[in-house]
């Protein structure tokens, strides 16, 4: 593990930067499109019963642009990047289950995801959310549509330690707060809409409250998850963070994105010494 | 494995993936619950006819059953846009609307998971990974999928191993927060370790073998197709667009959405 593996991309091969990117604008273009259009054209009388329109709209715009996503952006990853986006996907559904049959109004289902984010940059990030969704839904296929959302976090996540907020561990919660309100704004039209509600016993009874106070249904899902979603992020990016904190520093320095951008406080270990923190 | 004629695991990967996902989309359309519950029985009956049936129904019933629950609880009870009141619980009124709403959305979603665990249950994911990577998808995508695959039974297996190691050591999880909580981290930290860890190792063994490489890549397995499958596939294609086609020109010009 001492000796990096070999990241830098070939000199030999040929790569195809302009479709990539094409593909990613084409991906992140089809998720705000999808979210605008829900939002502009949500069915304002749903007595009749669940928009089915909406649903259709939300389920293919929001999944074809997290495929489209990770289309372009995982042959684009180095080797030591991509053998740890199994792993975040593992301790999503692992850590993910547990919570999400309890009666918590939280999720903690994307640990991996800003783990893989935090060592690896924003692209990772999101596909690692992407992906997990989409490996998650062979077992739960209630979560495939909100894989753009996942890619979100990931995406945001990223962007974060690239700012350097994971230097200062009590930035951390804030960064994870923020990240939560837009994952839970873009997240909550595929509630309301592909599924008529929430999963879960406890955000169903916070959606209830705000029904009960005669909001609209999109409304009431989008205030529950700007209850819960925050709060959820908050507390993941800060596991996320102690677990990246507690990695020897060997390890997380292997990540070319670490040491570009000095994602964390300290010094780069050099040669062979031992890690400074076990 | 297989049973019975209408065994789905005797088909291509593809065409189950096609199966269930117009499945999805066709119901999303109709938008009507009558539909969504025959689809719904028709399933579960092709269900019945599958070697993994029991499996099938134990995760559709773990993930649809509270989720019923939550949908018969959230508009059973409140659904401010319900007309006809059948009965007022103090701040609550049980509305037709509402009831009719939890049905209709509660059947789709059902039709959705099960076509789907159906379709999750019975395909050989080294299969449907060959199959899609054939088609364009990156094969670095069948690593990273089969990779997860195989981690999480493993990943389950190491979390009780470091388990009864700390326990050997002396952990012992009390009913307080702070005890779960130390517990959880003198788990998690030696997990993340061992696995990112590994993934290092495994990197160089990768790039070692030409897993960067962007030429194509040759699959030793062949997955069986045949003309039947190929000509159902596009039917169901087609239906999908037709069923799609029709609510959108419902909306336009009829006015329901």
């Amino acid at each position: 593990m001492a000796s990096p593996s070999p990241q830098q991309p070939s000199l030999l091969l040929p790569e195809a930067p302009k479709r990539r990117r094409f593909l990613e604008i084409l991906g992140a273009a089809s998720i705000i499109v999808t979210y605008v259009v829900l939002v502009l054209t949500q069915p304002a009388d749903i007595a009749a019963g669940p928009g089915s329109l909406a649903a259709l709209a939300a389920m293919g715009g929001f999944l074809l642009g997290a495929v489209l996503l990770v289309v372009a952006v995982l042959p684009t990853l180095p080797t030591s990047t991509v053998v740890l986006i199994p792993i975040a996907m593992v301790l999503n559904i692992v850590l993910g289950q547990f919570v999400g049959s309890t009666l918590v109004p939280f999720y903690l289902d994307a640990i991996g995801t800003v783990l893989v984010a935090v060592l690896a940059g924003p692209a990772a990030g999101a596909a690692t959310g992407a992906l997990s969704s989409i490996v998650w839904s062979l077992f739960n296929p209630t979560v495939l549509p909100f894989a753009a959302g996942a890619a979100l976090i990931g995406w945001l996540a990223g962007l974060a330690a690239r700012a350097g907020v994971f230097r200062r561990f009590y930035l951390v919660p804030f960064a994870g707060f923020l990240a939560g309100v837009l994952g839970g704004v873009v997240s909550a039209p595929i509630a309301a809409f592909v599924f008529g509600g929430t999963s879960g016993l406890a955000t169903g009874a916070i959606v209830s409250a705000f029904r009960a106070m005669g909001d609209s249904l999109l409304a009431a899902i989008t205030k529950q998850a700007l209850i819960s979603d925050p709060a959820d992020k908050a507390i993941v990016f800060a596991v996320a963070a102690l677990l990246v904190y507690a990695l020897p520093r060997r390890a997380s320095f292997q990540f070319p994105f670490v040491r570009r951008y000095r994602v964390l406080a300290g010094r780069e270990p050099q040669g062979r010494e031992p890690a400074a923190r076990a | 494995m297989s049973r019975g004629t209408l065994s789905l695991e005797r088909l291509n990967p593809l065409t189950t993936l096609t199966g269930a996902a117009a499945v999805a989309v066709i119901t999303t359309a109709a938008g009507h619950w009558a539909f969504s519950l025959t689809v719904l029985g028709g399933l579960l009956a092709l269900t019945a006819r599958q070697a993994r049936a029991a499996a099938v129904l134990r995760a559709a019933a773990a993930i649809l059953l509270p989720f019923w629950t939550a949908l018969l609880f959230m508009h059973g009870l409140f659904f401010p846009e319900g007309r006809t009141v059948l009965a007022e619980l103090g701040p609550a009124a049980v509305t037709r609307e509402g009831l009719l709403f939890a049905l209709d959305a509660g059947l789709r979603t059902g039709v959705f998971v099960v076509a789907f665990l159906l379709f999750s249950f019975t395909v050989r994911v080294p299969e449907l990974l060959t199959v899609l990577s054939a088609r364009g998808l990156p094969p670095r995508l069948g690593f990273v999928v089969v990779s997860a695959l195989t981690l999480l039974p493993a990943a389950a297996d190491r979390i009780r191993r470091i388990r009864a190691a700390q326990e050997a050591r002396g952990l012992v999880i009390g009913r307080s927060l702070a005890s779960r909580l130390l517990a959880a981290r003198l788990q998690a930290v030696p997990l993340v370790l061992s696995l990112v860890h590994e993934s290092g190792e495994r990197a160089q063994a990768l790039d070692a073998r030409g897993f960067s490489g962007r030429q194509p890549h040759t699959s030793l397995r062949t997955v069986p197709d045949s003309a039947p499958q190929w000509a159902a596939r596009r039917v169901l294609l087609v239906l999908s667009l037709a069923a799609v086609a029709v609510r959108v020109a419902l909306a336009l010009f009829g006015g329901r959405a």
